[in-house]
This record gives C-alpha cells, sequence and structure tokens, in this order.
C-alpha cells in the first residue's frame, strides 16, 4: 500500500469497498445512537441525580426514550447493506469467524429482540406505573444487552482477521487471540458512539425544542457538550491504546502513505466536533451552525475510522479468495436495477418525510409540528 | 473457488433443524408484514368510503400488533436466517449472495422504505388527514410486497435455476421457471395470514359489540378469498419443479409427503373455515378459534417450506452446489486429491479416537455428512446404516447417488471411504476404546472399482426420473 487507500487497489474492489464503507458509516451513526443512547439511559435512570428534575426526565433522556425504537429499526435496516457487501468482500474470513463463534454468535440475535422489546417497554406507560426499581433494570438490562452486542461484533471482527488463530479457536481454545486488543478497541467504539449520539440527538432537542415544563438545570447544550467532548477524548485514549496493540507493519500502513490521510480525516473531524461543541456550550444553547460543525466533524470522523479500519484489514488478511469472489462479482448484473430502485425509494423515503412533517395534517394538529416526546399509545 | 469453514456441531440436532426453526419462524412473520400492509389500506379505505365505521379504529390497532410483532421479530429473524444459512452452509448463502447481491440490495432499498412509511404511519397515525394514512398504508404495503417479489426469485432460483444455467443471465435466474407461481401463491399466503390475525385483534377490541366485531371479521375474512386460487397455484408450482424433485414430493420421499399433506390438510381446513363460515354464512369467530387457525397456518407454512427445502436434494443450489457445500465438478478432482487433505480444523476430541484411520473419517464425515446428519440424534447415520455389514457399507457410500437418489455422490478417494466406513461402525458400536485399522489392498481396490462404476455424476443429472448409468446394475 504506496499510495492513498484504496486508491492503490483495482476497480473493482474500490467500487465494493466504496460502497461498504459509505453504508457501514449510516449504521454506525444510527447504531452509534441506540448503543450510546442505550448507556445514557441506563445511566440517568439508575443515578438520577439530586437535581430539580430526574435525569432520567430531562429532555436529553425523554428524547432519546422516544426515538430508540425507531433509531433500532433504522440500525437494523441499515445494516443489511454492509452485511451484504462484507459477504462480497471477506466472505470468507466473515463466515469463518461467525461460525467459530457458533452459538455465541447466533445468540445476538435474541439479545437483541429483548432488547428492541425493551426499549418499548421503556417508553410505553405500562412501565411508568410500575415500580421504579422495575424502570431502572429494564434501562440497565438493554445497555447491557446492547453493550453484549457491541463485544460480539468486535469478537467477531477480530477473530476474522486472525487467520493463523482459526485452528485453535476452533478446538476451543480462546476465541480472540489478543484480549487487550478485544478490550482495546470495544472501549474505542463504546467512547465512540457518544459524540455520534450528540450529533443526531443534538439535531432533535434543536429541531424540536422541550417544553418549558421540561427545563432542567442543566441545559441540553451543555449536556450534550460535556458527554460528546468526553466520548472523544475517551475514544482517542483507547484508539491510541489499540494502535499500540496492533503489530508494527500495520502501524506504518495507518501512519504511512495509505493511512495518513484518513488519520488526519479522523483527527480533523474530532477537532471540528470539539470546536462546535465548545461554541454551543459556550452559548448555553444549540444552534445550527454549531450542529452543522459537530455534523461535519462527525461525519468526517466515521469516514476516517472505516477507512482506517480497512487498512489494518487489509494489512492482516490473505485476500487470494476475496480476488476470486470480486472477479465473480464483477461480471454478475443487476446494478442496474438497484440504483434504479434505490433513487426511486430513496424519493419515495423523502415523499413520507415530507408527509409527515409538514403536510396533510389535520387542521387540529396543524398548529404543533413537533413530535410529541410521550408515547402516543 | 475452493473455501474451507469450520464445521460446527449442533449434537443431536442436525444443522438442517436449526435453519428451519428460523426460517420457519421468519417466513411466517414476514408473510404476515407482507398481507398486514394490504389488509391495513384496505381498512383504510373500507374507513375514507363510510363503508365500515370502526374500520379506523381497527387499522390504528392492528399496526400496532405488526410493528411490534413483525418490524422487531420479523426483521431480527430475517437478519437471523441469514446468521443460520452461515452456520448451516456458508458456501451456499455465499454462493446465493455473490450472484444475487445487487437484487438483495434492491430489496433492501424497499427495506428502508417500508421501515420509513411504517414508523411513519406509526408514529404520526393520529394527526394524518385520511389521505396521508392511505398513502403512507399504501407504500408500507408496496415496499413490503416487493421485498417479496425480490427474495422470491432468489430463493425460486435454488430450485429451478432454469436457463440461468447455460446463459449465467441475471434475469434468468431471477425470472426461473418457479418464480411465479411461488410469488403468487406466497401473496395468496400472505393475505391468508394478515386476515388470521385480524380475526384475533378484531377480538382484543372489548370495546367493540358483536356486531362491530362481527363486520369487521368479515371484512377481514374477505382477503382469504383468493384461498380458492391455493389448489391451482400449488399445482402449477409442483408443474415447475424439476421431475426428481416433484417425484419426492408425490410419494417419493415418505417425510416430504406427509409435511407436504399437513400443508395442504391444514390449508384445506383454513380454506373450508374461512370461504363457508366467514364469508358466505357471515359468521362470527372467537379469538380461540382464530388462535387455532393461525396454529394450523403455522403448521402449513412449517410443512410448505420443508418440502420447498428438502425437495431440492441432493442440492442445495441445482446443479451449482450440493448440499454439503461441494460442487459437482470438483467431486473428480476430489475422488483423486481427497475431500480432507486441505482442511486446517483439527477435530475438537481429537485424544477420544483410538486410530488415525476413524480420525480421517471423523473429518470425512464432518466435511461430506455433516449438514444434514447427526451420528446418533436426527437422521442419525449409525441408525440409518445398522444393518449393513462393512462390505454393503462401502459399496452403498461408494454408489451412494445410486443407493439414495437424494444423496450427492461420494467426493472422496478409496481411503477416506474405507475410513467412513470405519468411523460409521466404530461410533455405532458405541466408541470402543480399542479399534483396528483396516488397510487391505483388496478392499480399497473394491472401493475404487464401485466409485468409478457410480460416476462422479448425480443420479438425476437432468431431473429426469432416477437412471442408472450402468447397464445390469441390480436396484439397491
Amino acid at each position: 500500500m504506496n499510495s492513498l487507500f484504496p486508491f492503490g487497489l483495482d476497480q473493482t474492489t474500490i467500487f465494493y469497498l466504496v460502497l461498504y464503507v459509505l453504508t457501514l458509516v449510516i449504521h454506525w451513526a444510527l447504531m452509534a445512537y441506540v448503543l450510546a443512547g442505550s448507556l445514557w439511559l441506563a445511566w440517568a435512570t439508575v443515578f438520577p441525580g439530586s437535581g430539580s428534575v430526574p435525569r432520567g426526565r430531562q429532555p436529553l433522556s425523554l428524547r432519546l426514550r422516544d426515538w430508540m425504537p425507531f433509531m433500532l429499526g433504522g440500525a437494523i435496516t441499515a445494516g443489511v447493506a454492509p452485511l451484504l457487501f462484507v459477504q462480497i468482500l471477506y466472505r470468507h474470513q466473515f463466515y469463518t469467524a461467525n461460525l467459530l463463534l457458533g452459538w455465541r454468535w447466533m445468540l445476538v440475535i435474541p439479545v437483541l429482540i429483548l432488547a428492541f422489546y425493551l426499549l418499548y417497554l421503556l417508553k410505553s406507560p405500562l412501565l411508568k406505573q410500575r415500580p421504579q426499581w422495575l424502570n431502572r433494570l429494564a434501562s440497565a438490562v438493554a445497555a447491557v444487552c446492547f453493550v453484549f452486542v457491541a463485544f460480539c461484533w468486535t469478537a467477531n471482527h477480530l477473530l476474522s482477521l486472525n487467520e493463523s488463530h482459526w485452528p485453535v479457536a476452533y478446538v476451543g481454545g480462546p476465541l480472540v487471540a489478543a484480549r487487550l486488543t478485544l478490550i482495546a478497541r470495544l472501549a474505542t467504539w463504546l467512547a465512540g458512539t457518544v459524540p455520534a449520539m450528540c450529533v443526531l440527538a443534538g439535531w432533535q432537542l434543536f429541531k424540536w425544542p422541550p417544553p418549558a415544563d421540561q427545563e432542567s438545570s442543566v441545559r441540553p447544550a451543555d449536556r450534550l457538550a460535556l458527554l460528546s467532548c468526553g466520548g472523544i477524548v475517551l475514544a482517542a485514549g483507547s484508539a491510541f491504546w489499540y494502535f499500540q496493540q496492533l503489530p508494527a507493519p500495520v502501524q506504518q500502513h495507518l501512519t504511512g502513505s495509505a493511512g495518513a490521510g484518513w488519520l488526519g480525516l479522523l483527527i480533523a473531524g474530532a477537532g471540528l466536533q470539539l470546536a462546535g461543541w465548545l461554541l454551543q456550550w459556550r452559548q448555553h444553547r444549540l444552534h445550527a451552525t454549531g450542529l452543522s460543525l459537530v455534523t461535519a466533524g462527525s461525519f468526517g470522523s466515521l469516514l476516517g475510522i472505516a477507512l482506517l479500519r480497512e487498512i489494518v484489514r487489509y494489512s492482516q488478511i490473505d485476500l487470494t479468495l476475496s480476488r476470486e469472489v470480486l472477479e465473480v462479482a464483477a461480471r454478475t448484473g443487476g446494478f442496474g436495477v438497484f440504483l434504479i430502485f434505490a433513487v426511486l425509494n430513496g424519493l419515495l423515503i423523502f415523499y413520507c418525510v415530507r408527509l409527515v412533517t409538514s403536510r396533510d395534517r389535520q387542521p387540529q394538529d396543524s398548529s404543533s409540528h413537533q413530535p410529541p416526546v410521550t408515547d402516543h399509545r | 473457488m475452493s473455501e474451507f469453514y469450520p464445521v460446527n456441531d449442533y449434537g443431536p440436532l442436525m444443522p438442517g433443524l436449526v435453519m428451519a426453526g428460523v426460517a420457519i419462524v421468519h417466513v411466517f412473520l414476514a408473510q404476515f408484514a407482507v398481507g398486514g400492509g394490504m389488509l391495513l389500506c384496505y381498512f383504510q379505505w373500507l374507513d375514507m368510503t363510510g363503508r365500515n365505521s370502526h374500520a379506523r379504529k381497527f387499522v390504528d390497532g392492528y399496526f400496532r400488533v405488526l410493528v411490534l410483532i413483525s418490524f422487531i421479530l420479523g426483521a431480527l429473524t430475517g437478519v437471523g436466517i441469514w446468521f443460520t444459512a452461515i452456520q448451516v452452509s456458508a458456501p451456499t448463502i455465499g454462493e446465493m449472495v455473490l450472484r444475487f447481491h445487487w437484487l438483495w440490495a434492491t430489496e433492501w432499498a424497499f427495506f428502508c422504505l417500508e421501515i420509513v412509511a411504517g414508523y411513519s404511519f406509526y408514529r404520526y397515525h393520529r394527526q394524518l388527514s385520511d389521505h396521508a394514512r392511505l398513502t403512507l398504508l399504501g407504500l408500507y404495503a408496496f415496499a413490503a410486497w416487493m421485498s417479496l417479489f425480490w427474495i422470491n426469485g432468489i430463493l425460486a432460483w435454488q430450485l429451478t435455476p432454469g436457463e440461468w444455467l447455460v446463459t449465467q443471465a441475471l434475469a434468468d435466474g431471477f425470472l426461473n421457471p418457479s418464480f411465479w407461481p411461488s410469488l403468487l401463491f406466497r401473496t395468496v399466503v400472505c393475505l391468508t395470514l394478515a386476515g388470521l390475525v385480524a380475526c384475533i385483534v378484531v377480538n382484543s377490541m372489548s370495546d367493540l359489540d358483536r356486531d362491530a366485531q362481527r363486520s369487521l371479521i368479515n371484512r377481514a375474512a374477505q382477503l382469504m378469498i383468493p384461498m380458492v386460487l391455493m389448489p391451482f397455484l400449488g399445482a402449477w408450482y409442483l408443474a415447475s419443479m424439476p421431475a426428481d424433485s416433484r417425484g419426492w414430493v408425490l410419494g417419493g420421499s415418505p417425510a416430504m409427503m406427509l409435511f407436504f399433506m399437513i400443508s395442504v390438510g391444514a390449508s384445506l381446513a383454513i380454506g373450508g373455515y374461512a370461504l363457508i363460515g366467514l364469508v358466505l354464512q357471515r359468521l362470527y369467530i372467537n379469538g380461540a378459534t382464530a388462535s387455532l387457525l393461525l396454529l394450523l397456518a403455522f403448521g402449513a407454512t412449517a410443512g410448505g417450506e420443508f418440502v420447498r427445502e428438502g425437495s431440492r436434494k441432493p442440492w442445495s443450489i441445482r446443479h451449482v452446489l450440493y448440499s454439503n457445500g461441494i460442487r459437482p465438478e470438483e467431486v473428480a478432482g476430489l475422488r483423486k486429491t481427497g475431500s480432507v487433505a486441505d482442511d486446517p480444523f483439527p477435530l475438537t476430541r481429537d485424544a477420544l479416537y483410538p486410530n488415525d484411520q476413524l480420525r480421517l473419517g471423523a473429518k470425512v464425515f464432518r466435511r461430506q455428512c455433516a449438514v444434514c446428519h447427526t451420528m446418533h440424534g436426527s437422521n442419525a447415520v449409525a441408525h440409518l446404516t445398522a444393518t449393513w455389514d462393512s462390505s454393503q457399507m462401502r459399496m452403498n457410500i461408494a454408489k451412494l447417488q445410486h443407493t439414495k437418489p437424494f444423496m450427492p455422490p461420494f467426493a472422496g478417494t478409496p481411503a477416506e471411504l474405507e475410513s467412513l466406513v470405519q468411523y460409521v461402525r466404530w461410533s455405532g458400536r458405541n466408541q470402543p476404546l480399542n479399534w483396528p485399522t483396516d488397510t487391505c489392498r483388496e478392499v480399497l481396490a473394491q472401493i475404487e472399482t464401485w466409485l468409478e462404476e457410480a460416476g462422479t455424476a448425480p443420479a438425476n443429472p437432468d431431473g429426469e426420473p432416477e437412471r442408472h448409468q450402468h447397464d445390469g446394475e441390480p436396484e439397491s
């Protein structure tokens, strides 16, 4: 890898890689909202604080609780596309890691189902009428479920990179050879989801500000700025730790001509986010300029980390089989069909959003375009 | 492309059963979601045209059920089926993704529309005008049915790849011989499931009186009228199947015929009750009976999916990939080089085996048999071969595709076959601590002769009724 990744690769690989990375970034953004959101909700519910409004009833918590089921649905749906492309790009590694994890990997599905129902339960009036400990338990269990899923994906990814370890893992040895690497990588992800969640939650709270009765001593802008900056610092520390665990040749690729540009984008993105949040924190309010800055920064960071992740992968795995698969994939038709329906459905999705945000409301509701925070049921 | 994947041991469950369990649940939920969209459009229209004053209330209640069941369980079992397919046969799902990834991506584009339209309705339905409600429901129903449209073509290709085998053209593979009958049949199933769930939902609306509930149930039952087409669509589907696959379903395989009959019987019971009781006589149906009918529908779905999966044997993708993940063009080569010579994965309980021949046999079993068989659990090889002596077992495995035409040809060397025979016999005798190594040259030479007689082609290469390749060979 002597040029900026992935430009040194063949056209077919670049094509699928770009699609994979872009769809993965969309999935990550939604996934981050759910993972970091569930962690915040668990914290806010278990430790309500001593303020006049408990943390669990403050605007950020209410907004997260209200939107989490939809965001999880979105994250799962958005995850289908990168799941498809990973099977074209790295099918041998991905399938083998799945198989080696076996039933432990399959647990992801029931755990996600449990977490999904818990999210609905958390926003339903059903739980509000029950003892508080039940609410805390549901919040904590949901967060643990999502952390477990993050752990499984991390283990799966690390296992897929370590081909020489596969026979040992198959006969019951440790599934992931280097546990410190696993911890460092998982910590990077967990911390990294917080700033991404803050961007989406920030826009929601900006577009639909909370009613006066939900105001608390801590303003949403301050809260989000603190969370996001803390997340960025923690993620940077964990990422550096993870970087130190990587073999020297991989480190050289990341800091050399292949990865330096993306590393720069990642750092610049983080810097932009810090600046955007600082700006809003100083004014104690969310505003479009600040949020636009953090959005651009977040996209840059996610894109940068996604490409650096692929550089690590390309430095470690045998791509002989992948090249054969990609050759066949390049001859397979259907891209035109996908493109037509992707555009058409994109327009229809836009139409749906327009329909519910600005048009065709019934007269009695036309005065308010805010989505109600409380559950409709 | 030669790929080795680790094979997991699921104890008494063969991997195929694990797959069937997840697949049946997902298909049932997904078909309910597709039919539910169409049913909701119909009821929204009933409300807007003043044909039923309770329709609006029903739509809102039904959609909540749809979201809580289909959007969660349906979506996640959909991901689960992908993960399970990898566990069961990574080469199969890999080939399907490779050949149809753009159509799968197209299906994903419809998932996105489905989820946005669905959640938009779920979240804002009380604030929207009638027109906006119908638009969102219409988009949801369209997207849901289109997701069925795309996946149906990919699944149907596994059984009837048709002209694709020659042209390799995407359109030939997708619009294969069983595409249309399968799509139409599934659409009728979707409507039926949606109608049955509607009967349960109506019964849960306790604030409606009996007449109001009956009026809604009778309307919902109208979605089950297309069930009268099921016999014709089923016959069309059967006619589109390859002759050998059709033969398994219509008596060639007792298990498959049994499941087929369960599916037909359950469908008849549901259809009869719906058409005569609910549509013609306009009867009321209580929640318990409706639940029972839905359970029957689950049985019919399970039977139908079992038949669809089972009738592909010995293929997982017809003429492309055998059930054990070996390609037909690989068999001749593997007869020379061995099927596990490049297997990088050791045995999980290596010390258990008294000698290397049994270790080799265990690996051959894992590579060629374990996807459909266990040793002592379901579809147990030890049980299936219990009455065979060694010589008979050698010949039957060497001529496997003729012994049982829904089995693939043995794809290994004579030494591997002998090791497999020894492994099966050792396992059948409760794995004694001592077991002699059998390396008799005459035995290996006889196995080689049988393998040559059997050839490397499947028993029914063209889907015609079974023809033995060697004249005068006795029926197995």
